[in-house]
């Protein structure tokens, strides 16, 4: 994967505990039990750490970590 | 406005690390001479909220990191709690009159009139300006501004403030959200005409508010917006609504921003602050905002597993708490932050006073869940 996957992953894993062998790119954030308040906090360090804007509703709960890092991508190619 | 016994003498003794004025030179400033606050007796765990709503105590801690609140009783109001924590926040200040009463509070006794003046009669305080503030959380900060002012004006030379909330008034009980994590309680400090040099003066504040999100914290009905008739309001338009996700958001970056704003006022760096006292919405905000500012979290104060987010009340009452702990100690440093609907939020410092102990502490973070009420309530500082 990318390495704004990678950076997702680092900053997922300092705001939520989960096994590491759970997470992958096609894992969801429901299926990692991430709640909603810390998907706020996420995309707050996305926007803050790489420079991207994410609106609270497209990262929601079914989102997956792979499908996340291609949105990021996306918003900073474009 | 004379007061019947003369005022504190001012402490003199030099605190170059208190908020000082431009220049270094002493201003009249107010200065914290006492603190109390109150919680009625009723306890309401998370476990008895999972008979009758959709969750579970772990669930509850996990998301917000409260474990109980306490409720008023059938026919108490907020002027009841004001009342309690503003008696104890005299004694402590060993004071019995003020110039002037300060209410802070999203839950007046009655939407006509302000509930301060029936404050001050019950308190005694003959006479005292009385008048209420509302800015829902954020009701405290703006009320130390506003005593502060009153006294740095010279207006005032004594002033109680009173952070009171009844927030099982206007909660649907029904509502798994936000049920869980408001409760009552009152918070009471009295502040008196010093100099900005002395410990306790409070200063360097930082207040702020956009109205663009008036909707994210509301009750919408019952004010001139959309009147209480009987039948035409729905249940939900009566109750406290809040959008999490966005006031969550809201709430990390204005909180944190504002207690950037206060620091570089006052010239403090944020490893100088002894203690960060936000208002406790939930013990998620406060860890974010606390990491947000570079703070340690044990130099965050929290009473939220205790208390749950009681509104104006929450930054006293986790005052008179981590007083009655001995966890903030004269000549520490703290910086007070809150945010609100509204949406308001603001910031101030000061340095720990000496505050007399004339009251018995009782910190609210260690009340075991069974232990019996003193005296109608619980928790004095």
């Amino acid at each position: 994967m990318s390495a704004t996957y990678d950076q997702l992953i680092a900053l997922l894993t300092k705001l939520h505990e989960a096994p590491p062998g759970d997470i992958t790119p096609d894992v969801t954030y429901a299926e990692l039990d991430v709640d909603s308040l810390t998907l706020v906090e996420i995309s707050m360090h996305v926007e803050r750490e790489l420079g991207v804007s994410i609106e609270d509703n497209e990262l929601h709960p079914d989102l997956s970590l792979g499908a996340t890092a291609k949105l990021i991508d996306e918003r900073l190619a474009s | 406005m004379p007061s019947a016994d003369p005022p504190p003498e001012p402490d003199d003794r030099p605190h170059p690390s208190g908020p000082r004025a431009a220049g270094g030179r002493r201003e009249r400033a107010a200065v914290l001479c006492g603190l109390a606050g109150w919680v009625p007796p009723r306890i309401v765990t998370n476990d008895e909220l999972s008979q009758r709503l959709d969750t579970s105590d772990e669930w509850i801690r996990t998301r917000t990191g409260i474990g109980q609140r306490h409720f008023v009783e059938p026919g108490q109001a907020t002027s009841d709690l004001a009342v309690e924590a503003g008696r104890r926040a005299l004694e402590s200040a060993g004071i019995a009159q003020v110039d002037a009463l300060v209410v802070a509070t999203t839950t007046p006794d009655r939407s006509c009139p302000a509930t301060a003046p029936l404050v001050a009669h019950r308190l005694g305080l003959t006479g005292a300006a009385a008048f209420d503030v509302s800015a829902v959380c954020t009701g405290f900060v703006y009320g130390l501004a506003s005593a502060a002012g009153l006294i740095t004006a010279g207006v005032a030379t004594r002033v109680l403030l009173i952070g009171a909330d009844t927030y099982s008034a206007i909660v649907d009980p029904d509502d798994r959200t936000n049920a869980i994590i408001f409760g009552d309680g009152a918070g009471a400090v009295v502040l008196r005409a010093g100099h900005s040099e002395e410990p306790g003066a409070i200063g360097h504040f930082d207040l702020g508010s956009d109205g663009a999100g008036e909707e994210l914290i509301i009750v919408a009905a019952g004010g001139s917006r959309q009147r209480s008739t009987p039948g035409e309001v729905s249940r939900a338009d009566r109750h406290f609504a809040m959008q999490g996700k966005a006031v969550y958001r809201h709430a990390i970056t204005r909180m944190s921003a504002s207690a950037r704003a206060s620091l570089t006022a006052a010239d403090w760096k944020v490893d100088e602050v002894d203690h960060f006292v936000p208002h406790q919405a939930n013990q998620r905000i406060l860890r974010a905002v606390a990491d947000d500012l570079g703070l340690p979290p044990e130099r965050c104060v929290s009473n939220v597993e205790s208390v749950g987010n009681t509104g104006a009340a929450s930054i006293p009452l986790a005052l008179a708490d981590a007083a009655a702990r001995k966890v903030i100690e004269p000549g520490d440093r703290v910086l007070l932050t809150a945010f609100g609907g509204g949406l308001t939020w603001g910031s101030c410092l000061l340095s720990w006073p000496t505050l007399a102990p004339r009251t018995p502490s009782a910190p609210t973070t260690v009340t075991p869940v069974s232990a019996p009420a003193e005296e109608g309530g619980p928790h004095a500082s």
